[in-house]
């Protein structure tokens, strides 16, 4: 029979060995790690749900909670915003344009953490080109303005995460075929009444899945925020790396707990874009 | 007629309105760099909307840095090790399961989805708890780096490659190679490695840029002891802005040089490739 | 013992059997072909042979060796597959020399091989060129080539043409059957388009869920069809049941429950011109519905008591001239009546 066969495909299997060791000793075992601390006392013993309880019941770590999801879920729909009318705009071009508006994207997608924070303090920091423009012209807007607290993330958040956005949301508009234009406004459809009832409502998933993309791309962002305000200003990932690699006392059983609290925020996120993506894979797009 | 006219028109008007939009884009996203590179090349800019005069006195500042120098040459010596390590292991890997074990293929999904779910601050924290101590104590060193540099950018790794697997028809390939003669490694290697070379070297490159412009682990599981590039600019923004501007566009530069080749390789075929006048029969 | 010798092969696919006890034989020389629809196994039992699928249980020999448990490149099989499968990074001339290479042949000694092989193919003057630069006959040849210059003991061939147009694919499927003649070259031919397997093989294996129908030549499977599926499979028989056709309005019907007969041996009679019962006929009135051209016949379709009967008149009969709804008698020669065995 053909057992030889058989024995040499299951050897083949060795390959994996490397593999498995690897994820397990630098993903897994890490993240086992850490659930299991988030149990403990601060003393690092016994079984305890008291990290849980002091994650959502001190002000600090609630309020480092409440300013994560708004600042990603402003960056993440200003930003889709951006791309919904850009994207469209860059289908409209030839090939070669395209392409390179999808590598220009795909270039600053890069552009992010440490040099972005600095670029922005550049641009919009106390003595930043603009804010010097601002008050030579006399514009109040910019006035109040300050870089370094949260509004001023919130234009960094919604810089980085506006080429990736464009990136996700470009082959969206690919899913609609000039056809159901045309079939449309045969049918008697004005281009507003295409887009509400046909366009949209084909985009959609796709367009709730990035977001999701978008909003766990944020929750996890450490970077920008770090290099832009220190510790200052007050989000889940800053308290996080603050509490297990600040120079205070570390707290590994309280930093764990509010990562697990932060990994399950952001597995909802890519439930939600696995949902979507199955939504529009059942659509046969 | 009329229709016609009236049609054409509004598509001028769409079109006007469509590079608006692009202009528009463009000067946002390359403002920040614009203005970075502004202040990398002046004298001095304070209180002015642009600079008075101009120098290059700070590129050649960085440029006589030692420190500089090794950064740099600590982060190619990561991310080219990484890269070598995670093909050399992942490759194998994915051509098994994709050919002879197609159901298998759901393990690797899992392992590309775990670094999505647990990014770097949170996976920190359990590695720092591990390998500060005991037998593997690691943290500090270049080989932490690279033992997450690979969880990292195994996914990249795992989409090109597996696209690459599926775009050359890589299970009907090996089959033929077989039926030709040729063992199993033999059909990997005359057969499957040199057409999945193009998509691989683009992951390589986007692995790259990925491990320059990574932050978060080098400074929580190594910090100052093993400076990365990324590192070297933070610490250059708090001493002197101007000769942190400079290593911001150089940087970039570096981005952009590997983008243009990610752009050359995507587009690059096998000899011959390029002269393909499709001759039709009959 | 027969060249190629398949006995008693299975196979399932966890609880699913696609292969349900398969036994045949191929003769040296012969072109055999496995005829099915899409899903009855027929490529997995030629995969089988070439060893890309394990079998649970079953012998398999090529010119009396036993090669169950070879793997595929101990088999001296050669192997076409519907894509093609060319080597993308290798010119034809590498293409065709890869088995040869992989046999520890020297450049000097397989050069003039795979010469000879691309002037068969009559590919000359596109040694250097890359897969991609071919169209898709061209790349079939090259394909073809690639497992012929092996001289392999068995050629296999997987649903060679179906990726190609209609045009290119019959003239590459004469070419096919040319060179194998020419070379007396044991092959066996997968494919679920009848009318190609009519045409080259000779003789077909028509498979049905994982289980070999019937087997003969072209003429056999054609005009003798034994069972419903084949009948039905093969092209457009009219299948009635012995009640079906007695409601319709026959009378002398042979022997059998049910019955396969071709649209072309039904004739059609006028109503008005009152012809005489010759004997060895069974005749009935119907109703004209329609008709399509097919060609150089004309397809009528004639209600018969409820039943719809396919008429083929050869395109220059005058008959065209049938109203709907008017009145025809029709004629069977009841010799041709083929009785088929009950679906099962």
């Amino acid at each position: 029979m053909a057992r030889t066969s058989a024995i040499q495909n299951k050897m083949m299997l060795l390959v994996l060995i490397p593999l498995v060791l690897w994820i397990g000793a630098f993903e897994l075992l890490p993240i086992i790690r850490m659930i299991f601390m988030s149990f403990q006392d601060d003393a690092g013993q016994g079984f305890t749900l008291g990290q849980y309880v002091e994650s959502f019941a001190s002000p600090l770590y609630r309020q480092s909670i409440v300013n994560s999801i708004k600042i990603s879920f402003f960056s993440s729909g200003v930003a889709m915003l951006i791309a919904i009318i850009c994207a469209y705009s860059i289908t409209r071009f030839t090939t070669k344009l395209r392409d390179r508006m999808l590598m220009i994207s795909n270039m600053i997608t890069n552009f992010v953490g440490v040099p972005l924070a600095f670029a922005y303090m550049i641009l919009l920091g106390g003595n930043g080109a603009f804010m010097v423009m601002a008050r030579e012209l006399g514009w109040d807007l910019l006035a109040g303005f300050d870089l370094y607290s949260g509004s001023g993330l919130l234009l960094t958040y919604i810089y980085y995460q506006t080429p990736l956005s464009i990136l996700l949301v470009y082959p969206i508009y690919y899913a609609i075929r000039s056809e159901w234009k045309e079939a449309a406004s045969l049918l008697g459809a004005s281009t507003w009444n295409f887009w509400r009832y046909i366009g949209l409502p084909v985009m959609l998933p796709g367009l709730l899945g990035t977001f999701s993309i978008l909003m766990a791309n944020s929750l996890g962002a450490y970077a920008t925020a770090y290099a832009l305000t220190g510790i200052n200003y007050n989000l889940l990932t800053i308290r996080i790396a603050a509490l297990v690699s600040g120079d205070i006392f570390p707290n590994f059983q309280l930093g764990s707990a509010l990562a697990v609290i932060l990994a399950v925020i952001m597995l909802i996120s890519l439930f939600i874009n696995e949902q979507m993506s199955r939504w529009s894979r059942r659509r046969g797009l | 007629m009329k229709t016609v006219a009236a049609n054409g028109k509004r598509k001028a008007g769409g079109k006007r309105w469509h590079v608006a939009v692009i202009v528009v884009l463009l000067i946002y996203l390359f403002l920040p760099i614009v203005g970075t590179l502004l202040f990398s090349l002046a004298k001095e800019w304070q209180d002015e909307i642009f600079p008075n005069s101009y120098t290059l006195e700070w590129y050649a500042q960085l440029l006589a840095d030692m420190r500089f120098y090794e950064a740099i040459g600590r982060t190619v010596l990561v991310s080219v090790l990484t890269v070598a390590i995670t093909l050399t292991i992942m490759i194998p890997v994915i051509f098994v399961l994709h050919v002879y074990f197609p159901n298998g293929e759901k393990l690797l999904q899992i392992s590309i989805m775990l670094p999505f779910a647990f990014p770097p601050v949170v996976s920190a924290i359990g590695l720092i708890k591990i390998y500060s101590s005991g037998p593997l104590a690691i943290t500090g060193t270049v080989w932490i780096l690279i033992a997450v540099y690979f969880v990292l950018i195994q996914p990249f790794i795992y989409q090109s490659v597996r696209n690459s697997l599926n775009t050359i028809n890589a299970i009907d390939l090996v089959e033929a190679a077989e039926v030709l003669g040729a063992g199993k490694m033999t059909a990997f290697r005359k057969v499957v490695l040199p057409n999945i070379l193009p998509g691989t070297l683009v992951a390589s490159l986007l692995s790259f840029s990925m491990i320059f412009g990574e932050f978060v682990m080098s400074r929580m599981l190594v910090g100052g002891d093993y400076e990365t590039i990324q590192m070297f600019l933070y610490n250059q923004m708090k001493t002197s802005g101007q000769s942190a501007s400079a290593v911001v566009i150089t940087y970039f530069l570096l981005i952009l040089l590997l983008s243009g080749l990610v752009l050359k390789l995507g587009s690059w075929k096998p000899r011959g490739y390029k002269k393909a006048a499709l001759q039709e029969e009959e | 013992m027969s060249f190629v010798q398949v006995e008693h092969v299975m196979k399932s696919y966890g609880e699913v059997p696609v292969l349900k006890d398969i036994s045949f034989s191929v003769e040296e020389g012969e072109f055999l072909t496995l005829l099915g629809p899409s899903g009855c196994g027929k490529s997995t039992l030629l995969r089988a042979i070439a060893g890309l699928n394990d079998i649970d249980s079953g012998k398999m020999f090529i010119g009396g060796r036993d090669i169950t448990s070879l793997s595929p490149k101990d088999r001296q099989v050669g192997m076409v597959f519907q894509s093609y499968a060319l080597f993308p990074n290798m010119s034809v001339f590498d293409n065709i020399a890869f088995g040869l290479k992989m046999g520890k042949m020297k450049k000097a000694e397989y050069t003039p091989l795979v010469e000879q092989m691309i002037e068969i193919i009559d590919l000359k003057g596109k040694e250097n060129y890359y897969p991609n630069q071919l169209s898709g006959g061209q790349q079939q040849r090259v394909a073809l080539g690639r497992s012929l210059v092996k001289r392999p003991k068995v050629l296999l061939l997987d649903e060679p043409l179906s990726a190609l147009d209609a045009k290119i694919r019959r003239s590459l499927r004469n070419e096919i059957r040319q060179l194998q003649r020419k070379l007396n070259m044991t092959t066996i031919f997968v494919t679920h388009d009848q009318e190609e397997a009519l045409t080259v093989s000779d003789r077909i294996i028509v498979m049905n869920n994982g289980e070999i129908e019937q087997q003969g030549t072209s003429e056999e499977i054609y005009t003798l069809p034994g069972t419903e599926f084949v009948a039905r499979f093969i092209g457009s028989y009219n299948v009635w049941s012995r009640p079906e056709m007695e409601q319709a309005g026959f009378a002398d019907i042979p022997s059998g429950d049910l019955f396969a007969i071709r649209p072309e041996v039904i004739s059609i009679v006028p109503q008005a011109a009152v012809a005489a019962h010759d004997a060895g006929y069974m005749y009935t009135i119907g109703y004209m519905k329609h008709y399509a051209i097919l060609g150089n016949v004309v397809r009528y379709h004639v209600d018969i008591g409820g039943l719809d009967a396919s008429v083929d008149v050869l395109n220059d009969s005058g008959l065209l001239h049938l109203r709907e709804n008017e009145a025809v008698r029709l004629a069977i020669p009841m010799e041709k009546c083929q009785p088929l065995k009950k679906l099962g």
